[in-house]
């Protein structure tokens, strides 16, 4: 299964690594920042948990690149099989916080299932469309197996609420949807019969369902939570002005008045003590990483391997998109973090071992080849 | 082979390329806008963004909402709100917690105000959420505050509504109490979500109907200024009331019901046998609920808690009691439904009655004679039920009790309600491991041994027999209604099932429990009235088994704590029953003697009341219609 191969060594693809090693290397810092301040409140501090889980990432990584990469697309099933399992292990017996039961607690270590599911969805669709290529576009019929293989992970997902994650699930299916193709005429059907349906859905939901999609949509509505939450975090960013205010030294953050500021909002610590400059400097960084991700695509020559670096690019690009959005107020507030930087070990080593099949069928394409 | 199947073939190879070519277009859309927002923030906005995280004093301030009030049947208002203030200390560029603590209790020395354990406070911190050092702080000690805000930065008093408990213990085991919401409380799933510092119902209405009394809070941004004080108020969001509740409870009733237990322990329960509504339902002792408004000391819970007489025990509901003598007429409707007698089937009582190598005493020791049905009931014959429980068998008149709604919750609305026992061959193998013995049915029979049942499903086990075989649920609320008093939800009446007694058999045995009451001999005696007739049941139940010896249960007897629980449970009037009602006086002597005379009060004020308000605010139930006390 593994065996030494100088073409990987030789091929290796040192630009995705290094980017995401940089990107790391920035999460660090910032969590480093942005914990400065609740020392108090941990008995390890996060930034010592963090570097834990980079390292065991990087193992992760390794070992994703190492295996020849058609031998894991080939138990994709297998993979998603166990994700759901761990997810059914979450509702029968999860651990709880404030309401909703995402994790499972192994010793000291909390694991959230519904970050594995992202990956391993992606694979099982592409080894399903792998599988019935058809050589013309889809139509809606055609996609009623690769729905339910995002259906039952969504289902379990919104039961424990994460609307978050749920709609990144949606998101992903789609976007590969219409990268794999479909018929003009099945996406006008299946907007219009969506637009359609939201009414009559909207009647199932109970009240409070019906006031959280609300809240969803204009915060002000939720002005205790999230729209409290929108405003400091927007002051944090805007007070950053071109250059920050430096490291360690954002006020917003180190007084506290972020919400969640080394998880989902780590990015206005980021942009409070970096500035627009900084910002810009990651945001290069994330694009140069999106589109390494899609060249990747482009050039594999398989269509397994094209679907895989497809889907994992786009699983970050709107992760990416979603969270900066949310911090910046320009879209509303739902539990996204932002890929690499955000304080949280599940995200984190799902994402490196998604870098790691990236690199895996980039070196691959050349040992393909011959 | 695999390999080749894999490859990608000329007509995704150009697809691929023109959906790149697209997504790429999108992604950079995408990133634009981003980076629009940001230099939109950063740049246009980030001189007076900053400005603003450098004096950041918008400070988010909850509204409390006011809870709902709750009413009794004829809208007398049984709970209402008051305003109070608590001293809150908003952590924001100070945080010294500790120096403004210290500030306060000098302030308080210097004016001799009592001083509470205000330092206790060892938690996180959180910039403008505000830390509680002191409930429902009096006006003085508000005055003293508020001219010293200068020197106490930080510190503010803020309005909360507080319960009001009109009618205090007399209603504190239906009514319950609020508090601050609790950590595991905060965890469970709701409709709304609550954070710390709410309050929330704990215990009886208050809880059971808490998502309907709570209302909703507000929000309130506000500026506030280097000391902590609030400037201007920059948006807000009112709180919502919560919504009124309606009881059955007649608070009048309650009251008489109260009086007439006066200082002994024990629980009266009254309803309405045409639908199920509870119009009274006291436990004695009680507790004042009023404690808990502004957090209960320690030492007052301690004292509630440790205290032996148990005060927050909803006795009605929750206190299990042998039913004893209450019980005969289950077992004669049993035995007549059966077929095993007939209402003129004589038995003969000497006083004793012999099962096995056990003597099993009839109450009175020289006997009854020739006992039938009637008799039986009258004079509370033990010997004549020995008989029938004899002839029936344990599992028989346990088929019975269940269906008069015994040994099992009747589903009131309230928390804790317990469901008795009724015991069968089956449950006592499950629970002793041993089999059922004879003699057993035979205690049973006369409604002692294993038997126990909540003054609730006494009462409504009456209630079944006046109405004639109807088990209605069992009703505390009558209606729901919003904050400004419109009718959200009626609570009609609700059947549970039918009992399975001929209405012949039923109009048999209630003929004999009127008799209890009116008939010359009849236990119930005392409670003979002319303008309603009382049909009702005596019942003295032992309290553990007594001595066979003679002189044992005399010197046993005369001992406070094994002396008997006193019951009557009954219904008036006979003809057309409106009222059932039942009395249990924990270790108070016999039931005709002791509980007669409190059930006696309760019908006496009840027919007092009917002609003194007019019309019968029972008629108006079902139509929900509003009326307004004057």
């Amino acid at each position: 299964m593994i065996k030494p191969d100088r073409r990987l060594i030789l091929n290796f693809d040192w630009t995705l690594l290094i980017l995401v090693l940089l990107l790391c290397g920035i999460g660090l810092f910032n969590i480093y920042s942005a914990g400065f301040s609740l020392a108090e409140t941990h008995r390890v501090p996060p930034y010592v948990k963090q570097i834990q889980w980079i390292l065991i990432g990087i193992a992760g990584m390794a070992a994703a690149f190492f295996i020849d990469y058609r031998f894991l697309f080939r138990h994709a099933y297998i993979f998603y099989g166990v994700s759901i399992l761990l997810l059914l292990v979450v509702f029968m017996a999860g651990y709880s916080t404030r309401g909703s039961q995402r994790w499972i607690a192994i010793g000291s270590f909390t694991f959230q299932p519904s970050e594995l599911v992202k990956l391993t969805v992606i694979l099982a669709l592409a080894r399903y469309f792998n599988r019935h290529r058809l050589g013309t576009d889809y139509t809606l019929r055609k996609l009623f197996v690769p729905f339910t293989i995002v259906l039952i992970p969504f289902a379990f997902i919104l039961k424990q609420p994460d609307l978050g994650t749920g709609l990144i699930l949606l998101i992903l299916f789609l976007s590969i949807v219409l990268f794999v193709g479909l018929e003009w005429k099945s996406i006008l059907i299946a907007t219009i019969s969506a637009l359609l349906m939201s009414p009559i859905f909207w009647y199932f939901l109970k009240p409070y369902q019906q006031e959280r999609i609300l809240t969803f949509f204009s915060p002000d509505r939720d002005p205790l939570g999230s729209g409290y939450h929108i405003i400091q975090s927007m002051i944090a960013v805007g007070s950053g002005g071109l250059f920050g205010k430096g490291f360690l030294k954002g006020s917003q953050t180190q007084l506290k008045f972020l919400p969640e500021q080394q998880t989902d909002f780590v990015f206005s610590v980021f942009a409070e003590e970096w500035g627009f400059l900084g910002g810009m400097i990651l945001i290069i960084l994330f694009m140069s990483l999106i589109l390494w991700g899609f060249k990747i695509a482009i050039h594999a020559k398989d269509y397994l391997g094209a679907l895989v670096a497809f889907g994992i690019t786009i699983l970050i690009f709107w992760e990416l998109f979603i969270n900066m959005g949310m911090v910046l107020g320009i879209l509303p507030v739902v539990g996204i973090p932002l890929p690499f930087l955000s304080y949280g070990g599940s995200s984190l080593v799902v994402l490196m071992v998604a870098v790691g099949l990236l690199m895996n069928i980039s070196v691959r394409r050349y040992i393909l080849q011959s | 082979m695999q390999l080749r199947h894999d490859r990608l073939n000329e007509y995704e190879s150009g697809q691929f390329k023109a959906k790149f070519r697209l997504l790429f277009i999108i992604i950079i859309a995408a990133t634009m806008l981003i980076v629009m927002r940001m230099w939109y923030l950063q740049v246009i906005k980030g001189d007076e963004l900053r400005q603003r995280s450098e004096n950041n004093s918008v400070r988010l301030r909850k509204i409390k909402s006011m809870r709902g009030l709750i009413m009794d049947t004829r809208r007398q208002v049984l709970v209402d709100n008051q305003p109070s203030f608590d001293l809150v200390f908003v952590p924001n560029r100070s945080r010294d917690i500790a120096n403004i603590i210290d500030k306060v209790k000098t302030l308080y020395e210097e004016r001799s105000l009592a001083i509470p354990s205000l330092g206790s406070f060892t938690g996180k911190m959180k910039p403008l959420v505000p830390v509680t050092l002191e409930k429902n702080i009096g006006m003085e000690k508000l005055a003293v505050v508020e001219t010293h805000a200068l020197e106490l930065p930080g510190l503010v008093a803020e309005v909360t509504p507080i319960r009001q408990y009109l009618k205090g213990e007399m209603t504190a085991q239906i009514i319950g109490f609020t508090g601050e919401i609790s950590r595991e409380e905060l965890d469970q799933e709701r409709e709304e979500p609550l954070t710390p510092g709410d309050i929330i119902g704990k215990f009886g209405i208050e809880k059971f109907l808490d998502g309907h009394l709570r209302g909703k809070n507000g929000a309130e941004q506000i500026e506030v200024n280097a000391a902590g004080k609030a400037v201007r108020s920059l948006g807000k969001i009112k709180s919502l009331t919560g919504g009124n509740v309606v009881l059955t409870i007649d608070s009048a009733l309650q009251e008489v019901a109260w009086g007439a237990i006066g200082n002994r322990r024990g629980a009266l329960a009254a309803m309405d046998p045409r639908n199920g509504a509870v119009l009274a339902l006291v436990s004695s002792p009680s507790f004042d609920p009023n404690l808990f408004n502004s957090g209960i000391s320690f030492g007052d819970w301690e004292r509630l808690a440790n205290d032996r007489q148990h005060p927050m025990e909803n006795r009605s509901i929750s206190g299990q009691y042998p039913p004893a003598s209450t019980y005969k007429p289950v077992v004669a409707a049993a035995a007549l439904e059966e077929g095993l007698i007939t209402p003129e089937t004589t038995f003969y009582c000497n006083g004793t009655f012999q099962m096995g190598d056990r003597i099993f005493r009839c109450w009175l020791e020289r006997g009854h004679g020739h006992v039938n049905l009637h008799r039986g009931i009258v004079e509370s014959c033990d010997v004549y039920f020995y008989n029938l429980g004899a002839k029936l068998g344990v599992d028989k008149i346990a088929a019975y009790a269940r269906a008069f709604g015994l040994g099992s919750p009747l589903g009131i609305d309230l928390t804790r309600e317990r469901s008795g026992l009724i015991p069968t061959r089956q449950w006592k193998l499950d629970r002793y491991g041993e089999p059922w013995q004879m003699g057993e049915t035979i205690s049973l029979s006369i409604g002692q041994g294993f038997n126990l049942v909540t003054p609730l499903q006494l009462v409504n086990a009456y209630a079944t027999l006046a109405n004639g075989g109807t088990l209605y649920r069992p009703r505390l609320v009558k209606q729901l209604e919003s904050s400004d008093g419109l009718v959200i939800k009626v609570y009609g009446p609700e059947k549970i099932k039918t009992l399975p007694v001929s209405p012949r058999n039923i109009r048999i045995i209630n003929q004999a429990l009127w008799g209890v009451v009116n008939e010359k001999g009849g236990t119930g005696h005392v409670l003979k009235r002319k303008e309603a007739d009382v049909a009702g049941k005596t019942g003295t139940a032992q309290v553990i088994g007594l001595p066979q010896d003679d002189r044992a249960r005399k010197a046993r007897r005369a001992s406070a704590d094994f002396k008997d629980h006193a019951l009557f449970a009954c219904f008036a009037p006979h003809a057309k029953p409106e009222i059932a009602v039942a009395v249990i006086l924990e270790h108070a002597g016999g039931g005709g003697a002791v509980a007669a005379p409190v059930a006696r009060k309760f019908i006496d004020a009840y027919f007092d009341r009917l002609k003194a308000v007019q019309p019968d605010p029972q008629e108006n139930e079902a139509t929900g219609e509003e009326k307004k006390e004057p």
